[in-house]
Formats: C-alpha cells, structure tokens, sequence
C-alpha cells in the first residue's frame, strides 16, 4: 500500500503510533524536500516533487484512524461508496431514521440530551472499532477486515446524529 | 459546486413529506442509507387494489439536498404510475432530470434502491392481502 510504504510503515497496521507517524513524515519530507534536488538532472527533480506530494497525502490520510481505515477499506476493494446501502442493518436504518424525526422535534434541552447520549454512542464505538483494528493487525484477513467496514458504517451515521444534534441545540439556544 | 434549479426548488418545496400507516395492507415502505454519506431515506408507496396504481406516496429523507431532491422527484414520478412502470425508473433519469453531477449521483441510486425496496415491501406483502381486481386467487 503505497501510503503505508511512503512513510516506511511496512506492513500496513490499523492501529498506528501517532507521535511515530509524525517523527517519519517530518523525516520523509526532509529526505525529499525538492530544495535539496535543485541542482539534480530534471527526472530527479521531478521525482523528489511527486515523493514530496505522495508523502503529504500519506500522512493526511494516516493520521485520521477513521481515514487511515477507509483507506485500508478501499484498497481491499471495500469502499463505502461500492456498498450501496446493502451493509447497513435495516434496524439501524430505522432507528436513525426516528432519531432524526426526534430531532427535529427537539427543544433545547431534549438536544442536549440526544447529543450526550449519541456522543457517548460514538465513543463506544471508537472503543469497539480500537478493538477491530487490533483483531485485523494481528491477522491481516479479509474476515477481519469486514467487521471493520461495518463498524465505519455504523460510525457515520452515529457522527451525523452528533452534528445533527449540535445544529438542533445551537437553533434552540438562538430562538 | 452549486445546485441546479431543480434540485434546489425540490430542496425548498420538497413534495410528498411525510409517512403512511406502516402496517396497512396497501402500503410498501422501502429504508435504504447510503453509508459513505450517512444518508438515510425512507419511501412508501399506497397501491389501489382496483386499479394497481399507486396513488399516494411519500418520503422522508435525512441527507444531503440532491439526495432530498432525488426522493422528492421520486414520489412525483411515482404517483399514478402502476407497480410495473414504477419498478421500471431508473436512477439516470432522476440525475438527467434534475442534472445532478457526478458526486451525487449515487443520491439518485438511493432514490431508484428506496423505491425498489418500497415496491419489493408492497409484494411480499401480496401474499396476505385480497387479491386486486382481475388477478387470479
């Protein structure tokens, strides 16, 4: 995986050490920061600019572990877009779908509540996603990697209740 | 990137809001979500045993405007149409229709999934319903 080689993270692990990855993406840039090929034949030059951009890209992607997963996700053909809906449970479906209409419905104080109980829903499952990476870290399968895609499932829909909620709070605080 | 005129006139007067009873026999509810977003869309379908029209549709979506848009559309297109023309929509005529650009296109597939899934409701329901007029028991 060509991030994951850009920042000389071989082999690819979910769980990663965010001061770790910092330290190599500030020693990579360094090592190909175009100034230093000023004086080099043009193909050089011009590999140092691609490295340079590749090695931005990596780091933005990798230090997000929702990112770095999608990431992981995609170049195992496991893409959210490529899901068509079909590995969403029905029943979350419907529950986000009563906790939006609760929403709207909301005053002030039945948002705050609704955003502490979805805030502590999506620290749960940050919780149980740590877990998932470990599982797949320690046994890079396929098997392991689907629970990973269906907890990030999850986690979008439970991060877009947490805005939701916020943006219902702010309306009722301003009326 | 700016919404066309269509998609913004569906987001401000979206059409057909709202919900029907569930559990009636005539009625086929479809939820499908479109986990890259988070969007979560709900379409349901009143059929006329007589006729086999569907005569009365709504929807309620939680997502980005072209995904409300592309359900707004969809329960226009879908009020007076029988269950067969119904199942026959597909999701480049909602992206032709109201020129949805790539990024959101798969807004219209959730839209062309919704009703699929709301038609596939209504007929397993079939099984327990009075059969409609001229179908054979």
């Amino acid at each position: 995986m060509r991030y994951y080689e850009a920042l000389g993270l071989e082999p690819p692990r979910l769980k990663l050490d965010a001061a770790d990855l910092q330290k190599r993406f500030y020693a990579r840039s360094r090592e190909w920061h175009p100034d230093r090929f000023s004086t080099r034949p043009p193909a050089e030059q011009q590999t140092a600019l691609e490295m340079t951009a590749l090695i931005n890209d990596a780091f933005r992607t990798l230090r997000d572990p929702v990112g770095r997963a999608e990431y992981v996700l995609s170049e195992h053909g496991l893409e959210a877009s490529a899901q068509r809906g079909k590995d969403v449970p029905a029943d979350l479906l419907e529950e986000v779908l009563e906790l939006n209409m609760a929403l709207e419905e909301a005053d002030g104080e039945q948002a705050a509540r609704s955003l502490a109980q979805f805030e502590a829903a999506l620290a749960a499952l940050d919780g149980q996603l740590a877990g998932l990476f470990a599982a797949w870290d320690a046994a890079p399968s396929p098997d392991n990697l689907q629970p990973v895609r269906a907890a990030l499932n999850r986690r979008k829909y439970i991060a877009n209740l947490v805005r939701d909620a916020r943006k219902a709070l702010e309306t009722a605080r301003e009326s | 990137m700016a919404y066309s005129d269509k998609v913004l006139d569906h987001y401000n007067n979206p059409r057909n809001v709202g919900s029907l009873d569930k559990s009636d026999q005539n009625v086929g509810t479809g939820i499908v979500g479109a986990p890259e977003c988070g969007d979560v869309m709900k379409l349901q379908i009143k059929v006329n045993d007589a006729t086999g029209i569907i005569d009365e549709a709504k929807f309620k979506t939680f997502g980005c405007g072209s995904a409300i848009a592309s359900s707004s559309l969809a329960t226009e297109w879908l009020k007076g149409k029988t269950v067969d023309e119904a199942m026959a929509i597909k999701n480049t005529d909602i992206v032709n229709e109201l020129s949805l650009p790539p990024v959101k296109i798969h807004c219209s597939v959730l839209a062309e999934d919704a009703i699929k899934a709301a038609i596939n409701d209504y007929k397993a329901k079939g099984a327990t319903r009075k059969p409609a007029a001229g179908v054979e028991a």
